[in-house]
């Protein structure tokens, strides 16, 4: 089937449409006397795009030479990154008020979300490469953004680690070229399947490296809570809820080669690594006094709980279950993504609302949990926001991560893993130790100083994270299908 | 003709010195170094496949990454000289106030 201009206009609307604005507000930049008016056209780009990616028709098949597919997969991940980068944007209206190189953080940011929805709709690796760097590269840049000390070294520990991971990709896939002859994903597997040997599992780890950096997978989790920590908060909150999900869509598309072409003696290994990553996370985060950093600890246990559907897949290839099974795995992790997304997204920006309150009485150490004292009278909708958004992280009904965690644990009951279901059941229960510390600071300690007025963009992003994940909580039918036929993509 | 293993070879040092650097060196601009020699080996392979095969996706991608690396270089010595501002030192050593 030819397609005509027309059909790769509506098909890729939201990225042209994004990679043009881009364009006008880096020429608009130059003239404007008064930026604040970049930070609406971003807002209004990214909801215009959030509809053209519902709207994109998904049974058009690869665009571009075979290198792009708009399926469900592509468009389940494009709904995330565009929400995140819209609650963001909003969270930077206020934020960036003012500044004179506000229009330079939203540019970034509408860069950095191109590139992650270029990697959502990849299958070719040559433009997955490409997505992800431009993601990756943009993201360094915000992490930095303020250029306090802090920022800095951020941005320089995930500047390292990024570009580290980003070589060894490049490296195994320069190695499954050369095996397979093509950088096509589909047609890599099918060859690494029939000629598997030695050179094809190097070829692999290396590629599992280099997005185990970006999914902060154990051992590959070090720069993480200092990179979370470090950077402005609401970029941290970009990082954790797009840049690493960007991570996990760019896995489930490759790493299943793996998990296909490694069969059983493999897949124990990354059944023990999941293990260990949500484990460590939940135990670090319990001693931190510093909420941002907390929040950071309990990604990298997050991180664990998504990959478990990688271990449900391997245990289905195996075990000789019927293919439903994996399906309902992947699609388990795909809505803990989704809940996961909006609520660490609303969480930091809570975060953020009580730095900057801080730091305007001019105290240190702006995350410290001290600040949280007595915030449910303070600051009454930051604290009932924030209080949803751990109760959703830490899975209690009716709230989009109880969705999400409830339907991994069955998927790991269901695929044979009875250990790792009680173990994530048992960490689930060891988050909410430190999710529960903090709602005990907001709402049964003595305020430690006056009400405060709540910054209205801030505000408005909590709001618009707490709809969604409540809506994502009390209706899931809608998204569960969703991510269902986003799950069969990688199946069929 | 050169035979492709010297190529995969040549690439495949160059991986392990540019790995080596990054684990001992702790200076800013070497780990810059450490990261382009890594990205470099993988362009070799990618250019030597692409000859061998033969098949000309390899310099496609080979193009590309040539490209996006000068694009992460560039914004990685901007991070460095923001450091060098504020620290005075790129010595990442000195640098560690994020911890635990």
């Amino acid at each position: 089937m030819t397609l005509g201009f027309g059909d790769y206009l509506s098909l890729m609307g939201a990225e042209s449409l994004l990679t043009g604005l881009v364009m006008l507000m880096i020429l608009l930049g130059l003239y404007l006397k008064n930026k604040n008016i970049q930070g609406y056209l971003a807002l209004a780009g990214l909801g215009i795009a959030l509809f053209l990616s519902i709207g994109a028709d998904m049974t058009k098949g690869p665009i571009f030479f075979g290198t792009i597919e708009v399926d469900a997969l592509s468009q389940f991940f494009k709904l995330i990154f565009i929400s995140v980068s819209l609650i963001v944007v909003l969270a930077g209206l206020t934020r960036y008020k003012d500044s004179p190189a506000q229009d330079e953080f939203y540019i970034l940011l509408l860069l950095a979300t191109i590139g992650m929805m270029v990697v959502a709709s990849s299958i070719d690796l040559l433009t997955l490469w490409i997505g992800f760097e431009l993601a990756s590269i943009s993201t360094y840049a915000m992490a930095a953004f303020d250029k306090e000390k802090r920022n800095l070294e951020a941005a320089m520990k995930y500047f390292i680690f990024g570009s580290v991971s980003s070589a060894m990709m490049l490296f195994g896939f320069s190695i499954l070229y050369g095996l397979t002859g093509s950088t096509r994903i589909a047609e890599v597997a099918a060859s690494s399947m029939e000629m598997m040997g030695p050179a094809t599992l190097v070829a692999l780890l290396f590629v599992v490296a280099g997005f185990g950096f970006k999914m902060a997978l154990v051992p590959f989790h070090m720069w993480a809570p200092d990179t979370y920590e470090g950077s402005p908060t609401i970029v941290t909150a970009f990082l954790a809820a797009g840049s690493k999900k960007m991570g996990f869509v760019a896995a489930f598309k490759v790493i299943f080669i793996a998990l296909v072409a490694l069969r059983l003696e493999w897949f124990m290994a990354f059944a023990v690594l999941v293990a260990i990553t949500m484990t460590l996370g939940n135990v670090v985060a319990i001693w931190q006094k510093s909420v941002k950093r907390m929040l950071a600890y309990s990604s990298v246990a997050y991180a664990g709980y998504i990959a478990i559907a990688f271990v449900v897949v391997g245990a289905v290839n195996n075990g000789g279950f019927d293919l439903g099974v994996a399906q309902n795995g992947i699609a388990a992790s795909l809505m803990l993504i989704l809940g996961h997304a909006f609520s660490k997204t609303g969480a930091f920006i809570a975060v953020a609302v009580v730095g900057y309150m801080a730091l305007r009485e001019g105290r240190n150490n702006p995350d410290d949990i001290e600040h949280y004292a007595g915030l449910g009278r303070r600051a009454p909708i930051t604290a009932f926001c924030m209080l949803v958004f751990l109760f959703s992280l830490s899975g209690i009904p009716p709230t989009a991560g109880f969705v999400g965690k409830f339907l991994v644990w069955g998927s790991a009951m269901d695929s044979g893993l009875v250990w790792l279901a009680v173990l994530f059941a048992l960490n689930s229960a060891l988050s909410l130790y430190y999710y529960l510390r903090v709602i005990m600071y907001m709402y049964m300690k003595e305020p430690a100083g006056a009400k405060i007025a709540e910054p209205r963009g801030y505000v408005l992003a909590m709001v618009v994270a707490l709809v969604a994940v409540f809506y994502i909580g009390i209706f899931p039918q809608a998204f569960v299908d969703f991510a269902s036929s986003a799950a069969a993509v990688l199946l069929h | 003709m050169v035979p492709l293993v010297l190529y995969v070879l040549l690439a495949s040092t160059m991986f392990v010195i540019g790995l080596y650097g990054l684990l001992t060196q702790r200076n800013g601009i070497k780990l810059m170094m450490c990261v382009e020699i890594l990205l470099n080996s993988a362009i070799i392979n990618l250019v030597a496949f692409s000859a061998y095969l033969p098949n000309v996706n390899g310099q496609v991608f080979a193009l590309f990454a040539i490209a996006l690396a000068a694009a992460e270089a560039g914004v990685g010595f901007a991070i460095m000289i923001a450091l060098y501002r504020l620290y005075g030192t790129i010595e990442l050593d000195n640098i560690n106030a994020l911890r635990w």
